[in-house]
């Protein structure tokens, strides 16, 4: 394990180096994909359980809170980022998938999620 | 310390429903699911839940009981009538292959069969019944099947389930553990169990669709479902959940799906057969 | 009302067995706030939040390593179906990852099969842990 891991290490330094990460730069456009992420059905499907105040959000579900008062409730929107990506280390028995334990979603669109639901 | 907490636990699991083969307790877990929806809705009668959702959404009651008014499934269960008064090549027909000619028995399926050493549920009989006579077997999930199954249910209308897990075959009581196991184990890419949206999540909002309760959830089988537009059977509806966990879904009739729905029917023992149905 | 008490009462005695946070934990939690490529330390060591099979598809993008790295996700994947809990999507990205070589784009074919061995990998263990977990949601 601690082999692999070193190797691990060592490799994602490097590639840290070689390859730049397409992150959307332009802070509106993640915003756009984290929307798009949110909504869509074969993405984040966040909508089906969690309602938010987006005109363009119809027929949400509520198996899960409200997307509301998201800066009051995680402060460190880096907690927030962990929820997302796997909710059932709070709560085993969660309906919420995990969307980056499971690779549901990528850590990009993740990250753009987190910006979306952010502003409410 | 240690000790103690190992005191506290067996006193927890002396009261459970049973996890393995030596304590799993089918009763106390019928006992324990109605209790449960007792709890959440107690303004619903246990003997509505053969109803799915609408016994428990007053809401969309309303508009399936008008569906019901003029049943969706109504020329099914005549085609199926139909095909299981039509003699075989061979001139015999379903009924000289089921007890009481195969009419008021839905409520005894699934069982377990000592001989062959596994659940049987009822389409796995039709088939075997026509390939006994000659005939090739029908598919799973639709069609033909699912009418000679309505048929079935149809004629036993009003009659309690009532399950057996018989205790001389050690086996019987491992179907269901098995079945129950599939049940609330989380699995697929979503990471849901069937608990997770049908004890945990009945009757809360996923987008516009509202889950359904797991008690009485076999009793109206096979069913007419607007989504599909046409009847389909219970291991159909099987798959179908079984994907939504983006998982590769079992095949119809697989054996682990045989034991959820032995599991299931133990469930609703004491419930009675209302199939066929109609749902959203 | 019992159980809720035992809980509690393990809860209050949690402390004092608190173990170390394991490896598998510290990476999961930094790589749930951090994304991947996000170096944290543990154990007085350096690490990153990479996936093993991120690192495996970050070789010279060749024919010969997108097809090594696609038969790994196969047998991965074969694995995961024996079990019974293999994920849906699985097969169809082995098959996009078989696709982009047969279009010679290796790349995308090395980091489709990464993701398919990990999904096949992280069903494994979710085959595990529901072995172990799986009578929490019984009603009692």
């Amino acid at each position: 394990m601690r082999k692999l891991t070193t190797s691990l290490c060592a490799a994602g330094l490097l590639a840290m180096f070689t390859s730049a990460p397409a992150v959307a730069d332009n802070h509106a456009d993640q915003i756009a994909l984290g929307k798009a992420v949110y909504m869509g059905k074969s993405r984040g499907n966040c909508i089906s359980c969690h309602a938010i105040d987006d005109p363009d959000a119809n027929l949400a579900g509520n198996q899960g809170p409200p997307t509301i008062a998201m800066k009051t409730r995680y402060p460190d929107k880096r907690k927030l980022r962990a929820q997302i990506w796997d909710a059932s280390k709070n709560n085993p028995l969660t309906i919420m998938p995990p969307l980056g334990k499971h690779w549901i979603l990528s850590e990009e669109e993740i990250d753009a999620v987190v910006e979306y639901i952010y502003q409410f | 310390m240690g000790l103690t907490l190992a005191a506290a636990s067996q006193v927890t699991s002396a009261a459970d429903s049973g996890f393995n083969l030596e304590t799993v307790d089918p009763e106390a877990d019928r006992i324990a699911l109605q209790k449960y929806f007792k709890a959440r809705f107690p303004e619903s009668e246990i003997s509505d839940y053969v109803n799915g959702i609408y016994a428990v959404d007053a809401a969309s009651r309303e508009q399936w009981e008008e569906l019901e008014e003029f049943p969706p499934y109504e020329f099914d269960v005549e085609k199926g009538e139909e095909l299981f008064n039509t003699p075989f090549a061979n001139g015999k027909g379903y009924a000289d292959c089921f007890e009481n000619g195969g009419i008021g028995i839905r409520q005894n399926y699934p069982y377990w069969n000592k001989e062959e050493g596994t659940v049987k549920t009822l389409e796995q009989e039709i088939n075997e019944c026509r390939e006994a006579n000659g005939e090739k077997p029908l598919k799973w999930g639709k069609g033909e099947i699912a009418q000679v199954s309505a048929y079935m249910a149809w004629t036993s209308r009003d009659k309690e389930f009532d399950i057996q897990i018989p205790t001389d075959d050690k086996r019987a009581m491992a179907a269901y553990l098995d079945g129950k196991k599939f049940f609330y184990a989380k699995r697929g890419q979503l990471n849901l169990s069937c608990a997770n949206c049908h004890v945990q999540g009945t009757n809360i909002a996923i987008r516009a669709d509202l889950p359904s309760p797991q008690l009485g959830h076999v009793t109206h089988f096979p069913v007419f479902r607007s989504k599909w537009g046409e009847l389909g059977t219970l291991h159909r509806r099987y798959s179908g959940c079984h994907k939504d966990s983006r998982s590769n879904p079992l095949k119809p009739q697989a054996e682990r799906l045989r034991n959820l729905e032995y599991f299931q029917t133990y469930m609703s023992n004491g419930l009675i057969a209302n199939g066929p149905g109609a749902r959203k | 009302m019992k159980k809720s008490l035992i809980i509690a009462a393990a809860l209050a005695l949690a402390p004092t067995f608190a173990a170390a946070e394991s490896f598998q934990e510290a990476f999961e939690m930094n790589r749930a706030m951090y994304g991947t490529d996000h170096t944290f330390a543990w154990n007085g060591k350096q690490y990153t939040t990479t996936h093993e099979e991120e690192v495996e598809a970050r070789v010279k993008p060749t024919k010969a390593n997108a097809e090594a790295l696609i038969a790994k996700a196969e047998a991965k994947n074969k694995e995961v179906a024996e079990l019974g809990f293999e994920w849906k999507l699985t097969r169809g990205i082995i098959k996009d990852a078989k696709a982009a070589v047969a279009e010679g784009e290796y790349q995308k074919a090395l980091d489709l099969a990464a993701q398919a061995k990990y999904h096949a990998r992280i069903g494994i263990a979710q085959y595990h842990y529901a072995q172990k977990n799986w009578h929490l949601s019984v009603p009692q």
